[in-house]
C-alpha cells in the first residue's frame, strides 16, 4: 500500500469509529455495535456502503429505524409500550470521553472488513468492505435488524461485494 | 406482572426472543439510569446519594455521569 492509501484508510478508520460512536449515542448508547458501524459506513464519503444497501432497497433512516423496531418489539412481550421514556433525552449529549470503544462484534466485523480491503486492487478501505463483513453476522440486533426489513443478508452481501470488488 | 402475563414473556426456551429482550432492557436500563440521574442532580441530591442509590461510590457516579449532567442541565 502506498503512503497516500495508508493516509486515506486512517481517514476512513477514523471515520468509522466516530460515525458508529455518535450512532449510537444519538440513540442512547454508550458502546457502539455492528448496526452503529454500518450506519458510519453507509455515510462515508466513497458511497460503496450506501449504493449496497440502495440495491436490497433500504437506506439508512431506514435501518435507523428499524433498529429501533428491534428493541421495542423486544420490550412488547414484557409489557413494556413504544417508549417508555418518550420524555426523557434520547441520545447521550455529554463529550464522549476515554477511548473509543464497541462491542467484540462490531470490533470482528471492522477487523474483517480491514483484511477484506487488503485483499482488493486498490487495497483501499471502503464502506462496502463493512457491510461484507457485518452481512456475515447471524444473531444479534442488526441481522434482526435486515430482517425486519425484508433484507436477505446473501443478497446485501453479494451487492456489496461487487461494489468493494471482493467478488 | 400478573402470573397470566408471563406466558407472553419470552421464555429461556425461545432463547433468540429473550437474548434480545435482555439487549432492549439493557438498552432501555442505560437511557433511565441517565435520566433519572439527571433528574436527581437538577432536583439538588449529592453524588454521594445518587452513588449510593446506585450502589456505587460517589467517585464512580460522578465519573459516569457528570459529563452527561453537565451537557443536558448546562451545569
Amino acid at each position: 500500500m502506498g503512503l497516500a492509501d495508508a493516509v486515506r484508510d486512517m481517514r476512513t478508520i477514523k471515520a468509522l469509529m466516530t460515525g458508529a460512536e455518535a450512532e449510537a449515542r444519538s440513540r442512547g448508547e454508550q458502546v457502539p455495535g455492528p448496526e452503529h458501524l454500518l450506519l458510519a459506513a453507509t455515510a462515508l464519503p466513497d458511497g460503496t456502503a450506501a449504493r449496497a444497501l440502495r440495491q436490497v432497497g433500504v437506506d439508512a433512516e431506514q435501518l435507523r429505524q428499524a433498529i429501533d423496531r428491534v428493541h421495542a418489539d423486544a420490550l412488547a412481550p414484557l409489557g413494556i409500550g413504544a417508549d417508555p421514556l418518550a420524555g426523557a433525552a434520547a441520545d447521550l449529549r455529554g463529550p464522549a470521553t476515554g477511548p473509543l470503544r464497541s462491542t467484540p462484534q462490531a470490533q470482528q466485523v471492522f477487523q474483517e472488513a480491514v483484511a477484506l480491503s487488503k485483499s482488493t486492487r486498490p487495497s483501499r478501505l471502503r464502506g462496502a468492505h463493512v457491510v461484507v463483513a457485518a452481512s456475515r453476522l447471524d444473531a444479534g440486533t442488526l441481522p434482526r435488524a435486515l430482517a425486519g426489513l425484508g433484507v436477505d443478508r446473501a443478497g446485501l452481501r453479494a451487492a456489496a461485494s461487487a461494489e468493494a470488488g471482493t467478488d | 406482572m400478573d402470573v397470566s402475563s408471563l406466558d407472553a414473556l419470552p421464555g429461556p426456551e425461545r432463547p433468540e426472543a429473550a437474548l434480545a429482550a435482555v439487549v432492549a432492557l439493557r438498552r432501555l436500563a442505560g437511557r433511565l439510569e441517565v435520566a433519572a440521574v439527571v433528574e436527581a442532580i437538577g432536583q439538588g441530591w449529592t453524588w454521594a446519594q445518587v452513588g449510593e442509590a446506585l450502589g456505587i461510590s460517589a467517585q464512580a457516579a460522578h465519573k459516569k455521569f457528570a459529563p452527561e449532567v453537565r451537557a443536558q442541565r448546562g451545569r
